[in-house]
């Protein structure tokens, strides 16, 4: 199986204190890892790196074959506070992922369309971002990092800010997506049980400076409660 | 110097009250006139003030006035509100250029626009160039301010999220910073035009041979209280419909901003 991303020896430093100390992981190509850990211990910041949005003070970030030297659409960001464009609609934040491949303009509306449809918001296309709720805005994020059609998902704590029954709904949602689209997902989360339900793998990252604690896979079916108190007990020595 | 802006993007205000408060204030002014608790020749009735004002537009000095204060503030505050939004912008996005140019801002901007007249004078002579330098250096302050905050305060992930999508350097700026800040440069330019005014009648009371300062200056020296009080009606009248005129346009282009 080839990987979608290798981090190597990252260590990070803000300032003379080390936020990350010498982490290495592997992302391989459609799996859904989630990055688990309490606030403050580097999860946001592995995302960061591999987003490009951070530069590391040591070690490598690599996604297919070339090191990670800035942001790039092969690797889509989904933020917490969504970072929708509040000047466009819903439609028109769909619309400024798929300019990039210079499509003609009624096939660039068809596309957004089809990426709201997906994400099951069609109805809303022609709201802006004030008009919508939590819930509906983090569908319009998913619908515009997906349009861009990015091989890896990177999403930092995206549910983080809704209702439980719209974060249950939500995590459907994506889990539907994955497995349709074999997008490789990073997820940040500090929520144990939104890990669990979601991912293949979880990875606890913790402590201070930060460094990975415990990588766990997740077997199918239910939830294991026996995994589950294996985790937390990592969190909690984090 | 430092008038406060109104907040960009305001519902336009009923105009019952504000007729109804108009109405209050010439009733109060006619009384007070007509009392005889002050001079006769010091407050003009609201009737008087109206005639000077009549007279000033049948024999075309308010207009000739008008245009020359229009033509001055409206020269100083394009070139100013530009050079102000460029330097906005550049220092908004740009922190360490920001950490450079700070300094000397904070320096410049107490200086009241009235305090330079006299070296713009000096430099460029009483003519035309002093003051439409002077009106655009002071809305360059103004509005280089208010931008540069404005732009200092897009959020982050904007700017993160327009870079993972793919945007290149023009389309971050003219799809994702400038619509971002486009409320704080509407409140920019609707401060900037506010400081024009000021600036211009300052520039005017320097040196002039025309203009509603410079008539105002005039009409002093002859005791023409009617001719004064309504110069300066119509100097409000003139920032009230600039800043009406501004916000109609901002509210167009800023339509998602919060009301």
């Amino acid at each position: 199986m080839s990987i979608a991303v290798r981090l190597e020896g990252l260590s990070v430093r803000h300032g003379s204190a080390p936020v990350l100390e010498r982490t290495d992981l592997e992302l391989p190509a459609g799996s859904f890892t989630a990055l688990l850990g309490p606030s403050g211990c580097g999860k946001s910041t592995v995302l960061n790196l591999v987003a490009g949005f951070l530069r590391p003070t040591e070690g490598r970030v690599t996604a297919g074959a070339a090191p990670v030297r800035g942001p790039a659409p092969e690797r889509g960001v989904v933020f917490q506070h969504y970072a929708l464009f509040p000047w466009r609609t819903a439609r028109g934040n769909v619309e400024f992922a798929l300019k990039r491949l210079g499509l003609p303009r009624a096939e660039r509306r068809r596309r957004a369309l089809a990426a709201l449809a997906e994400v099951g918001l069609a109805d809303g296309a022609g709201k802006y971002p004030a008009q919508l709720s939590g819930g509906m805005q983090q569908r319009v994020a998913l619908a515009r990092a997906l349009a861009a059609e990015p091989e890896v998902l990177l999403m930092d704590e995206p549910f983080g800010a809704l209702d439980a029954l719209t974060r249950s709904r939500m995590q459907d949602l994506l889990r539907e997506l994955w497995q349709r689209r074999g997008t490789t997902v990073l997820f940040v989360t500090h929520d144990i049980d939104e890990a669990l339900a979601l991912a293949e793998r979880v990875v606890v990252l913790g402590g201070t400076p930060g460094r990975v604690l415990a990588d766990r896979a997740v077997p199918a079916g239910p939830p294991s409660p026996d995994l589950r108190s294996l985790i937390a007990r990592h969190l909690g020595s984090g | 110097m430092h008038a406060t802006p109104s907040p960009p993007g305001r519902a336009p205000g009923r105009l019952g009250p504000a007729l109804g408060a108009a109405g209050a204030v010439l009733a109060l002014w006619y009384l007070l006139a007509r009392s005889g608790a002050v001079a006769p020749g010091l407050l003009p009735t609201p009737g008087a003030t109206a005639a000077a004002l009549a007279d000033g537009a049948r024999s075309g000095i308010l207009a000739a006035d008008l245009g020359a204060s229009l033509a001055r503030a409206g020269q100083g505050f394009a070139l100013g509100a530009l050079v102000g939004g460029a330097l906005g912008f550049a220092t908004g996005y740009l922190p360490r250029l920001s950490a450079a140019v700070t300094p000397v801002v904070s320096f410049l901007r107490p200086i009241p626009a009235i305090a330079l007249v006299p070296l713009a004078t000096a430099w460029f002579g009483i003519g035309e160039t002093a003051k439409r330098l002077l009106i655009a250096y002071a809305v360059l302050l103004a509005v280089w301010l208010y931008v540069h905050d404005g732009v200092s305060r897009v959020p982050e992930s904007y700017l993160r999220a327009a870079r993972s999508l793919g945007a290149p350097l023009h389309r971050r700026f003219t799809e994702v910073l400038l619509p971002a800040a486009a409320p704080a440069l509407l409140a920019a330019l609707r401060y900037g035009a506010s400081v024009a005014l000021l600036a211009l009648v300052a520039a005017e009371l320097g040196g002039a041979d025309s203009g509603l300062a410079y008539r105002l200056q005039v009409d002093g020296q002859f005791l023409r209280v009617d001719r004064m009080f309504a110069g300066l009606i119509v100097l409000g009248l003139l920032g009230v419909a600039v800043d009406f005129v501004l916000a109609a346009i901002g509210r167009r282009f800023v339509h998602w901003s919060a009301s």
